[in-house]
């Protein structure tokens, strides 16, 4: 069943959007992640404009993390005092994604960029994720305990002046790092339409020691507060969010999600977190491929102005 | 300066004494609409030739030849070229193009070599390369190779083509014609300029308007999204959110 995209301007298949963004959703409730770093792609390889991909996901993320964000705050794994300096810093991260994305969308490297955006972001996350789940295979294999790092173990991020106390992570630290990451993926997020929590949980781990309990939450509440200012900001600046095509997605999406979320269960966390890395290179090699390769039209098109 | 010169052109025509054919044309729609379903729409071109209104003769005689011209709004387009720098590929050229057709099909009777010669057809904007060598810019040559490759491009997406066998001579002076116009087919006013030839010369035209364009909750989302962006957004937002809520409420065990 064809549906018709009124700002894509293209009709596509009803279940065959309603299916991809049910199988991200899945994934994404299997890893606990937003899912946009999939779903992106996925649009763009299968004939929406770039543009349209990136700002409709970005209402899709919106949904896919809401559901979690909800149920990790009642369960009090949100720490809404740290949200709201990433959520701040990543708005104002935002504008400039959105600035940028139209900047590049006219000057025609819109595509080069999402592409080496995502060989770079990608690749190296997946490659850091997949070094600590093998070495953490390994270690339980030969049955050593694994230690986790204490969250009260110090490094010179702490040493950073303007310290504001965060009572939930039971953290007193600079507010300066927390609000670099909300820039940072704010601007990330916005111009390659992912919610950036596959760098925002590392980073909240690695670089500002929160506890886990509340990591997971706090990032999807971020990412929330986020997409949903990006999304705003798309549709006013490039007019380019297909509110059709981000419902079908989202649908699709939250069911999923759900059945991820219940088949994660079954996993062990290393291997959960094995599997995503995986995947994550899997995505970044297509697109450094797409970059290396010659490819099969040197030229191109688009509608300017 | 070309157009204003086929322009005159196509006055100094008009001017001839009424020439002893005349055309009578139709689309079997004159609006294309747009709903949710959409997936392209086939449209049938139809026309006679009768003896002109003022004319002596009470008949008309061929063989002639039909060519329909469709051409959908213009827009500026861009092409551009990858060339590999530092082992990646990216885009370093381009050559924009202003009012480009966004829908350019032609449907003839035959062979449009046999009907008529390469100058007619190009003076006429008949073949879809007339509209790619306009004066750019750019330089020549590389109007000449990019608009050939967007030309291709368009070709590819199904929004340009030609279809020489596609006007049907049902009689002497009966032709119809088919096209499918497909889903991506941009919306706003189209033209079907008609030619009629004999003898490889223009003897009559006639050009008839359609329009494609959204209806219903197609029309009022497009309208929404460019008239009021930010509510707009912020219905997009309140929709994700609701959906998430839902969706963890339904499936909360």
């Amino acid at each position: 069943m064809q549906i018709y995209l009124p700002i894509a301007e293209l009709s596509v298949n009803l279940f065959f959007l309603v299916g991809i963004g049910g199988a991200v959703g899945f994934l994404s409730g299997l890893f606990g992640v937003g899912g946009g770093f999939l779903l992106t792609p996925l649009l763009i390889f299968s004939g929406v404009p770039t543009a349209v991909a990136v700002a409709s996901v970005t209402g899709q993320v919106v949904a896919a993390s809401t559901s979690g964000a909800l149920s990790h705050y009642r369960r009090g794994g949100v720490d809404l005092h740290l949200a709201m300096y990433l959520v701040l810093s990543g708005v104002l991260g935002a504008f400039g994604g959105v600035a940028a994305f139209d900047l590049l969308r006219d000057v025609g490297q819109l595509d080069l960029v999402i592409s080496l955006g995502f060989l770079v972001l990608l690749g190296s996350v997946g490659i850091l994720m997949l070094q600590e789940s093998v070495r953490a295979l390994l270690k339980r294999r030969q049955g050593i305990v694994v230690r986790e790092r204490l969250p009260n173990q110090h490094s010179w991020i702490h040493g950073l002046p303007l310290r504001v106390r965060f009572k939930k992570s039971r953290l007193y630290i600079s507010v300066l790092p927390v609000l670099i990451i909300g820039l940072f993926i704010g601007f990330v997020g916005s111009l390659l339409g992912i919610g950036g929590g596959f760098i925002m949980v590392p980073a909240l781990v690695y670089l500002l020691r929160v506890p886990g309990s509340v990591v997971i939450g706090t990032s999807l509440a971020q990412v929330v507060a986020m997409m949903a200012a990006t999304t705003v900001l798309h549709a006013v600046q490039s007019q380019s969010v297909d509110i059709l095509l981000a419902f079908c997605l989202m649908v699709g999406g939250v069911a999923g999600a759900q059945f991820g979320a219940a088949a994660g269960k079954h996993l062990r966390g290393e291997q959960l977190r094995g599997l995503l890395a995986l995947l994550v290179l899997a995505v970044a090699i297509r697109f450094g491929l797409s970059l290396v390769l010659t490819p099969n039209d040197v030229f191109s098109m688009a509608v300017s102005g | 300066m070309n157009r204003i010169v086929v322009a005159f052109v196509i006055l100094l025509f008009s001017l001839i004494p009424a020439a002893a054919e005349r055309l009578i044309s139709g689309i079997s729609t004159d609006t294309v609409q747009i709903t949710s379903s959409f997936d392209g729409e086939r449209m049938t071109f139809y026309g006679t030739i009768a003896p002109d209104a003022g004319a002596e003769q009470r008949y008309v005689e061929g063989p002639y030849h039909a060519v329909i011209v469709v051409m959908g709004p213009t827009q500026d387009r861009v092409a551009r070229k990858k060339t590999r720098n530092f082992g990646i590929w990216l885009n370093t050229e381009q050559v924009e193009f202003q009012g480009f057709p966004s829908y350019f099909h032609v449907l003839s009777s035959a062979r449009l070599d046999d009907i008529t010669d390469v100058n007619t057809l190009t003076t006429n904007f008949i073949l879809p390369e007339s509209h790619a060598i306009s004066p750019n810019p750019a330089g020549w040559w590389q109007t000449l190779t990019f608009g050939r490759e967007l030309i291709r491009l368009m070709s590819q997406e199904g929004l340009f083509g030609v279809q020489e066998t596609g006007v049907n001579f049902h009689s002497d002076t009966f032709y119809s014609a088919q096209l499918i116009l497909p889903s991506n087919a941009p919306p706003g006013p189209y033209i079907a300029q008609t030619y009629l030839f004999r003898d490889g010369e223009i003897i009559a035209r006639k050009s008839d308007g359609f329009a494609v364009r959204k209806i219903g909750f197609e029309r009022f989302l497009a309208l929404a999204s460019t008239q009021s962006p930010l509510l707009y957004g912020l219905a997009c937002v309140v929709l994700a959110l609701f959906t998430g809520w839902l969706g963890g409420v339904m499936f909360r065990r």
